[in-house]
């Protein structure tokens, strides 16, 4: 038999070929990872980025000129002068004064790329596991991978969405698409119940603290106090643990959207106030489902739908696990268990025994 | 029960199945009179309805969704031929996963001549809601009101003729499982299909009010586009929901075709019906104006249109479930079903009681195993080997043919089959009579908090126990555990459960290396505790790369937790045995046999062909030992591994085979370049004379653990997972880490042992 290597050595050895290995393959700061990331910034996604600014400018009535074009994408002012040269030879922009106006073929292009991006930030809501926060840079990414086809393919398997996760809507194929009808939430009167209808990804930072908040499209809340210092308000439906309060500054909140409700649709609710989440119940004890969170979505939205489990539905705690967090219910005669981190986030209403 | 039926008397109700469409949909109609679509909501009892008309034995079990694809078969009555096509089973048919759209489009395009909805009768509620989508599809429903034994057990009453009133379709009850009225059930189908019974379903407006306008107008469209569609108001509805295929079949008039064989009651409401070239042509350009209305209405709805649909359907399917079924006026004052789940998921007695029951199965296995593994290697090998060699001299065979058939082929396959086959066809049978009875899922729902932690689901638990049988029957377990995620977790990391086939090496090695360290009185315990300490190892390793994976590669995959508590059910003790001695002992020994056969072949080979006076494995084994030696095992170890990759059970036999070639002692074994084993002393002996130590004997048992799964399991992976990539994933992770672990343990050994 051969004589085996000398052991220090071959730990050393080992020890610095995975410190190599690390510093080249790591997720996010390996070598390879970064030159992918300055290769992905191609040409084509810094026109198509351009051209999404532009589009971004126009529907909200501003003008963009060379300046604010360069800061949207942050490259230097004398880059996006040949930026917008390339536009202007592909017939995309025109320029008038010191404005820069797309054209109806840039338009589409703008709207196309802008349909990919929230088609893909869908598709990561709901058939991915990915975080909110990681929804847009993914996004920012894919935008300009997507063909046509991809695009209508995505769009098919989807279903035909016709609002992103955060509550814009999602240009169709022809790029028609009706903008969302929700007024900043630091412009509306305290007191009056309101829902989610758009949450704005941008700025990162200031979407990140909302995620964080567990706030997002399609909860109903209620605004207790709109000062200059902050913002108070109630999440009625659908927020973790029922009935909760979210304090936030003006700043943050003017990037949440939200509409009146009609009186109507909430009428066939009864009082509110008395819902509490699912995780509360102790075994044996019945409550009746009011609303399930719009945090709890895509496939595992599906599954609790599948189960029966919508509003409406009676549901009695049956049995705990020994290890805990797992609950068994009973729910339209069938014994399903359910994880805590789902079950706070379905509201209930106890059922009266008189009902029962 | 047949109450709402209607003789037909026109020609309009004879079967009219559509062949063209079902050929398309990958039916082939040759031979058969009709078509039966069996549908279902998963657990309800479906494959056992299928396999009791058909005759088949697919595996059942007490779980929700066992279908996996789609199954077929046939059977024939009343001197008719049926096809009976086993759907997917689903929940729902709203087409929001791909099971529900095929499911909903072989119904809706493939035009069964019947669809057959097996529900369970114990959870009429759920089960409704599905029906009530159906009968909004297709008017040619027949209902099967399954389980109704269980329901009677429970005391729970079920008025099938008022549920067929309700929903306008003939209901039969039944209990599939003692085939008790399935002869009802088979009239009924047969009398739908020949036209004799014509069902007129009672559909629910399902749209919530909100829509009902949008949904009004846009019916009225497509009512207009498609005279004498019976579901315009279903096809509405679908195109609100933004259901691609439907507006498919709306833009090519397809969904044209359909009309005909059905709801003739509105066909009458339109005077005539021209189908000229021009309202070929009409029908076009009103299509695409539909499909725009569709899409500008679809901006109006809200956007929890499909929820509210849900819960419309629900809150039917709860109050026909209440008409027709009564519960006992008082609770029972003993509920058994309770009474155990109380028990077996209690705090106190839980965990001890599972514990108990395990290792009961696991004495079992190994206990009743050891016997009829001794007869069968004694035939195998001591008895039909030495014989077929004889026949191989009378037929004068050269000795490369016979070495490589009989030494090679027969020998490895004998190995494996000797090994393999008593404990699988002991814990085979003994599991799945756990799983029938109901117990599995309760111990998935105690363990479920630690599997968690590791970001993985409860019911890997079961994946990983039947892993301790058999890696490749414990990858076909994950079938159990819906959530992409966690499923995926518990292939890639199914390995790390000991399997039957390396319990043989773990005990010989540990006996002959470890136990000889310890005095003889304790020989036998040190290395018993070495053996399950490598198991736990596993086990400790299972948590460890679960929670690594779902943090790290596996990160973005969707996961959804549910787990359904089935009720309990008298397991049927011989139904089990054949099942699961068909389904998952033969067929898995069936794989390990396939892949054994031409490794025996390859083992053969490289041992016995020589290229310039060296045998092939004297070229491998140099290649191979500075590697080995590294990580502390050697050169034929690895190369025994390489072509021993079929199957664990034959790596120890490779091992002695090529240590006594290479080292040239000719004390022990039957020859070189065949397989062989002999008791522990003369084993010892080889290996030393091997220049094994305890290091090799510890890194092995280490490398045993850790390292690829064999080729029959990475096949199983491959077919479960349709997926290359995890397929190589599941192969190098354990082997890099396998390398890794015995490289550390030699260097640290060899720096504090010295050798």
């Amino acid at each position: 038999m051969m004589p085996s290597p000398d052991p220090l050595l071959s730990l050393l050895l080992a020890a610095a070929l995975v410190l190599m290995g690390l510093a080249l393959f790591a997720p996010n700061h390996g070598l390879l990872s970064r030159w992918r990331r300055t290769r992905r910034y191609s040409e084509r996604a810094l026109l198509e980025d351009a051209l999404k600014h532009l589009q971004h400018f126009e529907s909200h009535g501003q003008s963009s000129g060379l300046h604010t074009l360069a800061g949207a994408l942050e490259i230097p002012v004398n880059q996006s002068v040949s930026v917008v040269g390339r536009l202007q030879s592909h017939e995309l922009v025109q320029m008038e004064g010191g404005e820069i106006r797309l054209t109806p073929v840039g338009r589409e292009y703008a709207l196309r790329v802008i349909r990919a991006h929230r088609l893909w930030e869908q598709y990561l809501a709901e058939e991915t596991g990915f975080a909110e926060v990681e929804w847009h840079g993914q996004a920012e990414e894919y935008e300009h991978q997507l063909t046509p086809e991809k695009t209508a393919e995505l769009a098919r398997k989807l279903g035909q969405p016709l609002y992103d996760p955060h509550g814009d809507p999602i240009p169709d194929w022809k790029g028609e698409f009706k903008p969302h009808a929700g007024q900043a939430l630091t412009a509306m009167p305290v007191d009056t119940p309101l829902r989610i209808v758009h949450i704005e990804d941008e700025p990162g930072v200031v979407y990140a603290q909302l995620a964080a908040e567990g706030l997002s499209p399609g909860m109903e809340i209620r605004l207790i106090e709109s000062g200059p210092k902050r913002v108070r308000f109630w999440v009625v439906t659908g927020g973790y643990d029922g009935f909760e309060e979210h304090l936030l500054a003006p700043i943050v909140a003017a990037n949440i959207s939200v509409v009146p409700v009609e009186v109507q649709e909430i009428s066939h609710r009864r009082e509110q106030a008395t819902g509490f989440p699912l995780s509360e119940l102790k075994v044996s004890e019945r409550g009746r489902v009011l609303s399930i969170s719009p945090r709890l979505r895509g496939a595992e939205r599906r599954r609790l739908l599948d189960l029966g489990i919508l509003p409406g539905t009676a549901v009695e705690a049956a049995l705990a696990s020994p290890s805990g967090d797992l609950t068994a219910y009973r729910v339209r005669d069938a014994l399903i268990a359910l994880r805590r981190e789902q079950t706070r986030l379905i509201q209930i209403e106890p059922i009266s025994e008189e009902f029962a | 029960m047949t109450n709402r039926t209607h003789t037909a008397t026109s020609c309009e109700s004879c079967p009219a199945h559509n062949a063209a469409n079902l050929m398309r949909l990958g039916v082939n109609m040759m031979d058969y009179d009709y078509v039966v679509a069996l549908t279902g909501n998963p657990n309800t009892g479906k494959s056992t309805v299928f396999n009791a008309l058909t005759g088949l034995r697919q595996h059942t079990g007490n779980w929700p969704g066992k279908t996996v694809g789609r199954a077929e078969g046939g059977f024939e009555f009343g001197g008719k031929k049926y096809k009976l096509v086993d759907l997917p089973g689903t929940y729902s048919l709203l087409a929001t996963s791909l099971d529900e759209e095929i499911a909903r489009d072989f119904i809706l395009f493939g035009q069964p001549d019947v669809s057959l909805v097996v529900v369970d009768a114990t959870r009429l509620e759920r089960n409704l809601n599905l029906v009530l989508q159906m009968i909004e599809i297709t008017d040619r429903v027949v209902v099967c009101l399954n389980l109704m034994d269980e329901a009677r057990r429970h005391g729970l009453q079920v008025d099938e003729r008022r549920l067929a009133r309700d929903l306008g379709v003939p209901v039969v009850p039944a209990a599939a499982r003692t085939r008790r009225g399935l002869d009802q059930l088979l009239q009924v189908v047969h009398a739908v299909a020949t036209g004799e019974i014509l069902p007129r379903p009672r559909r629910v407006r399902s749209e919530p009010p909100q829509v009902q306008d949008a949904v009004n107008l846009l019916a009225g469209q497509v009512g207009s586009l498609f005279p004498g569609l019976p579901n315009a108001r279903w096809v509405a509805l679908r195109l609100l929901d933004g259901d691609e295929r439907i507006a498919e079949a709306v833009h090519s008039g397809e969904l044209g075709d359909l009309t005909r064989g059905e709801g003739e009651t509105s066909r009458m409401d339109l005077p005539l019906k021209l189908e000229t070239a021009e309202m070929v042509e009409a029908n076009r350009v009103n299509s695409d104006e539909v499909l725009k209305t569709a899409r500008a209405l679809r901006w109006e709805v809200a956007g929890d249109f499909h929820e509210r649909v849900m819960v419309k359907l629900y809150a039917e399917a709860a109050r026909i479930a209440d008409r027709a079924a009564s519960k006992p006026s008082e609770k029972p004052r003993f509920d058994l079903d309770q009474t155990i789940d109380r028990v077996v998921t209690s705090r106190r007695w839980g965990f001890g009681l599972m514990i108990l029951l395990f290792a009961l199965v696991f004495w079992i296995t190994i206990s009743g195993a050891n016997v009829p593994s001794g007869w069968l290697s004694a035939l195998l090998v001591g008895t039909i080997y030495p014989w077929l060699h004889a026949l191989a001299d009378l037929a004068s065979l050269p000795w490369w043919l016979s070495g490589l058939l009989i030494d090679g082929v027969y020998l490895a396959t004998a190995w494996v089959v000797s090994v393999m086959l008593p404990p699988m066809a002991i814990f085979f049978p003994l599991f799945t009579l756990l799983e029938d009875f109901g117990y599995l899922p309760r111990v998935a729902f105690n363990l479920d908090n630690i599997f968690k932690k590791a970001g993985a689901h409860g019911k890997q638990s079961l994946s990983m126990m039947m892993g301790f049988g058999c890696n490749a029957a414990g990858i076909v377990a994950t079938r159990i555990i819906d959530s992409p995620l966690e499923r995926l977790i518990a292939m890639l990391t199914n390995n790390f459960a000991l399997c039957n086939g390396r319990w043989p090496t773990q005990i010989l090695i540990a006996t002959i290396f470890i136990g000889t360290l310890a005095p003889p009185y304790l020989a036998g315990l040190i290395s018993a505790l070495a053996v399950v300490g490598i198991a736990m190892l596993g086990v400790l390793l299972t948590f460890w790369v679960s929670w690594a994976l779902s943090r790290t590669a596996l990160k973005g995959e969707v996961s959804t937790f549910s787990l359904e508590l089935p009720p309990y059910r008298p397991p049927r003790i011989f139904q089990t045995l054949y099942t699961s001695i068909i389904d998952r002992t033969i067929y898995v020994l069936w794989r390990a046999v396939v892949f054994a056969a031409p490794a025996g072949a390859a083992i053969w080979m490289v041992a016995n062909v020589k290229i310039g006076g060296q045998n092939i494995a004297e070229y491998l084994i140099g290649f191979l030992n500075p590697l080995g030696v590294l990580i502390g095992l050697n050169g034929i170890i690895l190369l025994a591994y390489v072509i021993a990759i079929p199957a664990n059970e034959i790596v120890i036999p490779t091992i002695l085979m090529l240590t006594v070639m290479v080292a040239g002692s000719h004390g022990a074994g039957a020859g070189t370049g065949v397989l062989f084993q002999v008791d522990q002393g003369s084993t010892l002996a080889v290996l030393q004379a091997g220049g094994w130590t305890l290091l090799t004997g510890v890194n092995l048992m280490l490398f045993s653990l850790i390292h690829n799964p064999c080729s029959t399991t990475l096949y199983t992976i491959y077919k479960e997972s349709g997926s290359r990539k995890w397929t190589v994933v599941a192969a190098l992770l354990p082997l890099g880490l396998g390398f890794a672990v015995t490289f550390f343990v030699a260097q640290v050994w060899r720096l504090v042992v010295g050798f």
